[in-house]
């Protein structure tokens, strides 16, 4: 059966091209549909995380649901000589975050001002990276501010400016200084820019009162795919109940949400798209089978059974599907691999969703062989499932009947 | 021996068109026979044929094929009836147009296992005997009306099935090329002993054989 079916496809080569053209077709069209959408999902998550999220933050219990001076950690350097253990983290820094006003000669603006150890930040997050003016902190700054260009803009404050802060320290004591503009960002979240400013945690700590404590502890890991792995780490090495170690799904909660109701929506448009792949290949594989009615009915007459008809189908979709595969899995993959380097550009696209996260023009290509590999060997079964119905059609016609068909 | 026993076959059974095919056909066949089942058109004699070679059903009667009563079994067992006992001759020679002249002689004998030497032998020795011999490796369709129909009485003889069931194996053919078909299907009839059924009304068919079965509206009239 083999070598008739092989014998089927060079002698109708025209169906044969356009069989192997439809499968090629249908798996990039699919294949890039999904690296899209997860390349912008992993952008989305990436640029989130770069700017100041970290992959793993630790907390102590109760300061993300109540707040406030009495759930500050104490013990950051015991908590960092444990941390410096663990092989999977980058980097780590501890954070003290409050919020104050910062005002002017004419107006005043609420904001979270974040003391950072900015040697540190500058590995971390790519705060440093999102100056636009002036320069980023230094680790001796003193009452050196960087802010945000939309709550410089509220502020009309320029890089050399001067700003009055006034907030409530770790003591609940009044803390007030003059700071001074050193710097603007810009990182493209607009509820961040228009919040956001920081200054270096030595000088904040003594300002706050705050004694080398901290809002908690933020971790970069090597590799974001480990990020599990890291964090049940880090919960069996500080092994403390008043501590909790959360990564990014928890503490971005609304964007993976966000991400996770987008992927609902993808993956009801690829079914679709899976729905309407399926459909073509089978129209097609009927119309072909249809044309050849005659062809199996003579076969079926001089004695081949219906199970032998069927594998004749199943090795000629076999083949013209692996074939199709073969040729489009390498172009596929570097298609991916190249708009994952170098991303598609749609101007504006930053602009208009810049509330879910998006904060380039770029919308990168995930690549990711397994995910190329899983969505060929999707359609190649949906190739074979479409044989189904082309055989139970020429099933139902008597051998006699179909070799007189025409 | 093929033995037909009060054979009955319908079209369109229970509606306003139904055909009465065939009636309460008593039928033997024995080894070795070169049979012609003749009639004008509509007669009956191609559904008779097909009936025989298990290719279509009957509603009553009962066919045996030796001892084996055929119209009991289930299509697959009337699939590997026809692929081990029965050869096929059509009036439009139904060669499988991918395969080359040697595989189509081949092809039978292949889906029932023979070897690949066992299959070149005979394929030369028939060949040689319908003199196509020096066609094997073209395909069908570079071949004349005439050699595609020795091409398919190879195909239906070469794996020794006990009957060939030829349906108008000459309606295609000139006068010179039919003769030739006719002469040869007689000689494969006396050397390899089988048994050859046709199903025609052409007169040279008539003048070949041993015995004619004559049909009218699906009776046997003559025999």
């Amino acid at each position: 059966m083999f070598s008739l079916a092989l014998k089927n496809i060079l002698f109708y080569k025209n169906r044969s091209i356009a069989t192997i053209v439809l499968t090629f077709i249908s798996a990039m069209l699919f294949v890039a549909y999904v690296s899209l959408m997860d390349g912008s999902h992993k952008s989305m998550l990436e640029n989130s995380l770069k700017i100041y999220t970290g992959a793993i933050e630790i907390y102590k219990k109760g300061y993300r649901d109540i707040g406030g001076n009495e759930y500050l950690i104490d013990d950051v350097e015991e908590i960092s000589k444990k941390l410096l253990k663990i092989d999977g983290i980058e980097i780590f820094s501890a954070r003290y975050e409050t919020y104050g006003l910062l005002s002017n000669k004419e107006q005043s603006a609420a904001s979270m001002v974040g003391g950072v150890e900015p040697d540190k930040e500058r590995v971390l997050s790519s705060l440093s990276l999102a100056l636009i003016e002036g320069e980023f902190l230094k680790e001796n700054s003193k009452n050196s501010i960087y802010m945000g260009v939309e709550l410089a803009k509220k502020l009309k404050l320029h890089v050399g400016d001067e700003v009055a802060f006034i907030g409530s320290a770790s003591d609940n004591s009044f803390a007030a200084d003059i700071f001074k503009v050193c710097g603007i960002f810009k990182t493209g979240l607009f509820e961040f820019d228009s919040t956001a400013s920081f200054v270096s945690k030595n000088y904040f700590d003594k300002l706050m009162n705050s004694k080398n404590r901290a809002s908690y502890i933020t971790i970069k890991v090597k590799n974001l795919d480990d990020v599990q792995k890291v964090n049940s780490e880090i919960i069996k090495v500080l092994n403390r109940d008043d501590l909790e170690s959360l990564t990014w799904k928890t503490l971005m909660d609304t964007m993976v949400e966000a991400m996770e109701v987008d992927s609902i929506f993808g993956y009801i448009s690829l079914s679709l798209f899976l729905v309407v792949i399926f459909f073509v290949v089978m129209i097609y594989g009927f119309v072909n089978v249809s044309s050849r009615i005659k062809e199996f009915g003579i076969l079926r007459c001089i004695g081949l059974s219906k199970s032998k008809i069927f594998l004749l189908l199943f090795y000629e979709i076999s083949m013209l599907s692996t074939l199709a595969i073969i040729i489009v899995a390498p172009i596929a993959s570097y298609i991916c691999y190249h708009y994952s380097i170098n991303p598609i550009i749609i101007d504006g696209i930053a602009d208009m969703y810049k509330d879910y996260g998006i904060v380039s023009d770029e919308i990168p290509f995930d690549f990711n062989m397994f995910t190329i590999l899983r969505n060929l060997a999707v359609i190649y079964l949906l190739n074979f499932l479409s044989i189904f119905y082309p055989y139970m059609y020429i099933n139902s016609f008597k051998p006699i009947e179909a070799s007189k068909h025409v | 021996m093929i033995k037909l026993q009060h054979v009955n076959k319908y079209f369109y059974k229970n509606e306003a068109r139904e055909i009465h095919a065939l009636c309460d056909i008593n039928l033997t066949i024995e080894d070795g026979e070169f049979t012609l089942f003749s009639g004008a058109s509509g007669c009956g004699k191609t559904t008779l044929l097909n009936v025989i070679g298990a290719l279509d059903t009957i509603d009553s009667g009962k066919i045996f094929f030796d001892e084996k009563e055929i119209s009991l079994l289930s299509e697959d067992a009337r699939t590997t009836l026809r692929l081990n006992e029965i050869g096929f001759v059509f009036q439009a020679y139904n060669l499988i147009p991918v395969l080359s002249v040697e595989e189509n002689i081949g092809f039978v004998m292949k889906l029932r296992g023979f070897s690949d030497k066992e299959i070149k032998k005979r394929v030369l020795e028939i060949s040689a005997m319908l003199e196509i011999d020096d066609k094997l490796k073209s395909l069908p369709n570079a071949l004349s009306g005439g050699q595609q129909q020795r091409v398919a009485v190879a195909r239906a003889v070469a794996a020794k099935p006990k009957i060939i069931l030829a349906d108008e194996p000459t309606a295609n053919l000139d006068s010179k090329n039919s003769q030739k078909l006719m002469n040869m299907m007689r000689e494969l009839n006396e050397k390899e002993g089988v048994s050859i059924l046709f199903a025609s009304h052409d007169e040279l068919i008539l003048n070949s054989v041993r015995r004619v079965v004559k049909l009218n509206d699906g009776v046997i009239v003559d025999d």
